[in-house]
């Protein structure tokens, strides 16, 4: 593998830095998207990323358990897979804009990420009963709000009827 | 090439640290105080995203705070314009929409980054507080709380919390498989700096809420760790009549039971959006319809819900 990659290294050498980069958050928002395409589709690139994690496992002593990422990497890259919720580029950013431009900007990298992802399927599956037309929550749920978060968006529920003694735990 | 392999380890670190173990409860309950403290007591003024099942929004947010209270001000920026204002003896929403103009009363006064109650400590009886990898939130440096649950009844929240201060600077409500729910992140925050005076009286309004006088429902079995924290008669927005609202709560996670007369031919409804945040019941109970609902599992739902019992 290293034979190969040394008789190529030349022409990649920008490919490599920006790879690299991309680990070290590095990256400027625009080519660390087209670093990530490029590590979803190239076999060399994902070969490269293994051997990256098995240099961090040495270096650190350890072998990395299946599965053994902590919780807050797994949500922060569920965040990153979501179209539920924004995942932040972390790039270079100029810090003096303004709270109005960067709300701005905001709206802007949200609504990209919307329109490129899927939706999402529900987590938790509904009891198997009869599916129920809307019921109107949001007078329910505004007035919730006022306890809870604050804030809301409409939620978009499915309703199922059921029976009083099925539903005892 | 050299330089980047070697900060590689420390990216690499944060990517796939070994779980941290539960902080011992007392330093949990300090944590989660700490937090509370920095996101009431400290003044501030920045935006920050709210995202919830395919929708975001940007809010604007500020705050005030002058000796044991505070002022503190929402202001969406994107749709309907929608204002919330807090002092010391008021909470209104004001909603903007062309020409119309809505005010309500808010019966609490908190909102995001104010998420932990005043006195947290005891939430560290219902979650356990793990110490997580380093991030950086809105230009600031930040380290990763993760507030889990210790039973099904409630979802958990990953904090990102300012390095030196505290003040959470991001919130994710994640559910027990540790998929995000919905999330609040700051995107510019400036923490210490005491915001414009914002000299605008609250209109008065009158009160709208008024106690319980005479209860027909015993709640039976309530999950670990709820208790009732309000009863009210009040009536909710495009709805006519009165009901009660009745709010449950272990200091993190809220629910809500709403009572009111039955219309209709009685039925039984459960609801859930679309990623399992917010789940409810409908269900009749004598000559009345409550609903339970609120951002919790189902489970904790229905041990409210079918716990519910009429007075005779």
């Amino acid at each position: 593998m290293m034979t190969k990659a040394s008789t190529q290294q030349m022409p990649r050498q920008d490919e490599d830095d920006d790879l690299s980069a991309l680990f070290d958050g590095e990256l400027g928002a625009e080519r660390a998207r087209l670093a990530l395409r490029t590590l979803g589709s190239s076999p060399r690139w994902r070969e490269r990323y293994d051997t990256y994690c098995a240099i961090g496992d040495a270096l650190r002593g350890t072998h990395a358990p299946a599965g053994g990422a902590d919780l807050t990497a797994r949500v922060m890259t569920a965040l990153e897979q979501e179209p539920t919720v924004l995942a932040p580029m972390r790039g270079p950013r100029d810090r003096r804009a303004s709270l109005w431009l960067a709300a701005a900007a905001v709206g802007a990298i949200t609504w990209g990420l919307w329109s490129q992802l899927p939706e999402p399927h529900t987590a938790v599956p509904l009891a198997a009963n009869d599916a129920h037309p809307p019921v109107d929550v949001q007078p329910y749920l505004a007035a919730h709000q006022d306890f809870a978060q604050a804030v809301i968006s409409p939620a978009e529920m499915n309703f199922t009827q059921v029976s009083l003694a099925e539903s005892r735990p | 090439m050299k330089r980047r392999l070697l900060t590689l380890p420390a990216f690499l670190a944060a990517l796939s640290a070994h779980a941290a173990p539960a902080l011992p409860p007392q330093e949990a309950a300090a944590w989660l105080q700490k937090i509370s403290d920095a996101s009431r007591r400290m003044p501030y003024e920045g935006l920050f995203v709210f995202q919830h099942g395919g929708s975001a929004q940007t809010l604007m947010v500020s705050n005030r705070p002058n000796s044991g209270s505070s002022e503190s001000r929402l202001l969406t920026m994107d749709g309907t314009q929608r204002e919330v204002r807090c002092t010391q003896q008021a909470s209104v929403t004001l909603m903007v929409n062309g020409n119309q103009q809505r005010l309500e009363r808010r019966l609490n006064k908190r909102h995001f980054p104010d998420l932990l109650p005043e006195n947290a400590a005891p939430l560290a009886n219902w979650y356990s507080v793990r110490s997580g990898s380093a991030d950086r939130v809105a230009g600031r440096d930040c380290g990763n709380v993760e507030i889990l649950p210790k039973d099904a009844y409630r979802w958990g929240y990953v904090l990102c919390v300012d390095r030196n201060t505290g003040f959470p600077l991001r919130a994710v409500m994640i559910n027990g498989e540790g998929r995000p729910l919905m999330q609040y992140s700051f995107a510019e925050v400036r923490l210490g700096t005491m915001p414009r005076v914002d000299n605008r009286p609250i209109p008065a309004i009158p009160e709208t809420a008024r106690p319980v006088a005479n209860e027909r429902v015993e709640v039976n079995g309530l999950p670990p760790g709820f208790t009732r924290i309000a009863a009210v008669r009040r009536q909710l927005p495009n709805l006519s009549g009165e009901v009660e609202h009745w709010v449950f709560s272990d200091g993190l996670t809220h629910l809500s039971l709403f009572l009111e007369p039955a219309h209709r031919p009685a039925e039984t409804i459960k609801g859930q959006s679309k990623q399992g945040m917010i789940n409810m019941i409908k269900r009749p109970l004598g000559d009345l319809q409550a609903t339970v609902l609120g951002e919790a599992p189902m489970a904790t739902v229905e041990t409210i819900a079918m716990g519910l019992e009429a007075k005779p």
